[in-house]
């Protein structure tokens, strides 16, 4: 009797967190199309009375918005792509042995991971001073965000391929494999779905990086578009219309990617976890 | 006969662990070797060392007459059956069968055939364009036997193969690979802890303990004449009891010290006073009348399978197995018989057999 409360209770609550959590989002859409004397009506509006969807192209050009989602796409991919040609094989030796170098080595990872990337700017953009890294800014963000992408993509990845049986690799090294053949054309084709997942959210973080692209990238023309957005605010911004424009355009993509992948994505994220 | 599998004064070590010590073994051209042995006694690494997944820290391995020192496993022709299978999970049945066929670089079409063909003798062919997924236990454990016959190797190796199948498809596939086997002329090692298995299945049974071959033999010799007190419980089933025992002043008679000094002539003198452990096998004690009986125990338990019964002490010490059913009840005090040409005897220290002329 007193049990069939709590689930609606539960469910209640988590829908309230998620309407609470996700206010901003509807709220970016909804301010996007207001007219600019509606944005500072009070009380607010829930949504515009009329909705005026030509900011976005204006925002686009006026903004050279093309130019900023490129560099953010230039950025995110190149993150990626390191961070999974690295990480790849870093994660598969580190869910095959083990030993007390592996356990140092899992623990130095897990606490790069720890160090938040403002923390870690200075010393970094005093190293790439130094190297000379800084003529090429774009590089220079991939090296950085890719730094810290990879212990996140190394810690999951190695669960991923903890989860692929020793004794396929074992089956494929009897039946005439070498060790690579027995990585490539066994193990990986196994371990896709969870990389390939890593590999998503890797670029997903990496297209909404900040930090380091603001510190270490001064010529707008190569700033990604989250430097572009700050850029467009200020203590006198009243432009909110066209920020929550820039804003959706920027963010709509990502969002779209997540809701189509979704299930895979807490699929390939549990994979390690359940057997 | 030439042997086929050899290896000499093979050792591993993991670490500081000594996991196989000074091995000395040949198996013969044709001949089916299991290896037994509780589980840690080093039958599954020795395995493995044959098959490459292992080094071994000193000593020569040979196949077919090569050194297989270092040698990777690709490079060995040896096919193994895992415990688990591991068919590849991505690949179809068909795919799963001619993967070594098209790592030797043989052409599509070819492989394909091959798979059909061992499709055929392994009663795979329905189940060719199947995921391993969607076949049930012993489906899979035929494919695992399929992928290594098809490659015709110098030796199949078997690590604890039918441990994941249900008793009865066991006890088929236990008949279908000795078969198997016999039809392709093959070499098999078969790695096990069931003894039943060892016995039935193999030529030869290599007794594993603690790293150390214990004994090895024909199945009924290991049964008939076990070297040590482990070798005699290991093998047989139900175990064979063990009373601690002492031979009389005179040495011509066993004193079952634990049952009261009951004792019984020995077959031939032996030397007084010695501590003994006679080893007595379930199916030749039998219960007997008073006059006959050898000593006597307190009923424990009885149970029957509707074929044999078996009656245990209340110590847990002494089992009888007899065809016969019994009328005997929880706490009887009744009487056992034994030839005293079954009664085993092991030295009380060193376990050892004590060798007497009648073997």
């Amino acid at each position: 009797m007193n049990r069939l409360p709590a689930p609606k209770l539960f469910l209640v609550l988590a829908l309230g967190l998620a309407a609470l959590y996700l206010f901003p989002l509807y709220w970016m859409y909804v301010t996007s199309l207001k007219g600019s004397s509606e944005i500072f009506a009070n009380p607010p509006t829930f949504w515009p009375n009329d909705p005026d969807p030509s900011i976005y192209p204006e925002t686009w050009a006026r903004r050279t918005m093309a130019t900023f989602l490129w560099n953010s796409l230039v950025i995110a991919t190149g993150v990626t792509s390191l961070t999974v040609l690295l990480g790849t094989g870093c994660a598969y030796v580190l869910a095959r042995y083990r030993s007390v170098w592996i356990d140092i080595g899992l623990f130095a990872i897990l606490m790069l991971q720890v160090l938040p990337a403002s923390v870690m700017i200075t010393p970094l953009y005093v190293g790439f001073n130094q190297l000379g890294l800084l003529d090429y800014p774009r590089t220079a963000v991939i090296l950085a965000a890719a730094g810290k992408a990879i212990p996140f993509y190394i810690v999951l990845v190695r669960a991923t391929f903890m989860s692929v049986p020793r004794e396929l690799e074992e089956a494929a090294l009897v039946d005439g494999n070498s060790r690579w053949g027995a990585f490539f054309f066994i193990v990986l084709p196994l371990a896709r779905n969870g990389i390939l997942v890593l590999a998503i959210l890797t670029f997903m973080q990496a297209f909404g990086e900040y930090i380091y692209s603001k510190s270490i990238i001064t010529t707008q023309s190569l700033q990604p578009a989250s430097v572009g957005l700050s850029g467009f605010l200020g203590p006198n911004s009243t432009d909110w219309n066209g920020i929550m424009a820039y804003a959706a355009i920027y963010v709509t993509p990502i969002v779209l990617v997540f809701v189509i992948l979704q299930r895979r994505i807490v699929a390939g994220l549990t994979s390690g976890a359940l057997k | 006969m030439t042997a086929q599998i050899e290896l000499q004064n093979v050792d591993k070590h993991y670490g500081t662990f000594h996991a196989l010590k000074n091995i000395d073994l040949a198996i013969d051209k044709g001949s089916f070797v299991a290896l037994v042995g509780p589980s840690g006694c080093g039958k599954s690494t020795l395995l493995r060392s044959i098959a490459g997944l292992e080094s071994i820290s000193s000593g020569t391995l040979k196949i077919a007459g090569e050194t297989m020192n270092g040698v990777p496993p690709r490079k060995r022709d040896v096919a193994m059956v895992f415990q688990s299978y591991a068919l590849y999970p991505h690949m179809t049945v068909e795919r799963n069968l001619s993967y070594s066929l098209r790592l030797k670089g043989m052409s599509r079409a070819d492989a394909k055939k091959k798979a059909e063909e061992v499709a055929k003798t392994t009663g795979l062919s329905e189940l060719l364009h199947r995921f391993p997924r969607q076949l049930s236990g012993g489906q899979r454990q035929r494919v695992a036997m399929g992928r290594a016959i098809i490659r015709n190797p110098k030796a199949f190796l078997f690590d604890e193969p039918l441990s994941n199948l249900d008793a009865s498809l066991r006890v088929q596939m236990r008949k279908e690979i000795r078969s198997l086997h016999d039809r392709l002329g093959a070499t098999s090692v078969y790695v096990t802890h069931d003894q039943i298995e060892a016995m039935t299945m193999a030529d030869y049974v290599v007794v594993m303990r603690n790293g150390v071959i214990e004994q090895r033999g024909r199945p009924l010799e290991l049964y008939d004449f076990p070297a040590n007190k482990f070798v005699a419980g290991f093998i047989g089933s139900p175990a064979m009891n063990f009373i601690a025992s002492s031979i009389d002043a005179s040495g011509t008679r066993l004193i079952f010290d634990e049952y009261s000094g009951e004792s019984i002539a020995l077959e031939q003198r032996l030397e007084p006073n010695r501590k003994v452990i006679a080893g007595i096998r379930p199916e030749f004690l039998r219960v007997a009348s008073e006059a006959e009986a050898n000593f006597h125990i307190e009923v424990g338990t009885v149970e029957s399978t509707g074929s044999a019964t078996y009656i245990s002490s209340q110590d847990q010490m002494v089992t009888v197995v007899q065809s016969e059913r019994t009328e005997l009840k929880p706490n009887d005090r009744v009487g056992l018989k034994v030839d005293s040409a079954r009664i085993h005897l092991f030295d009380a220290k060193t376990e050892a057999r004590i060798v007497t002329d009648a073997g």
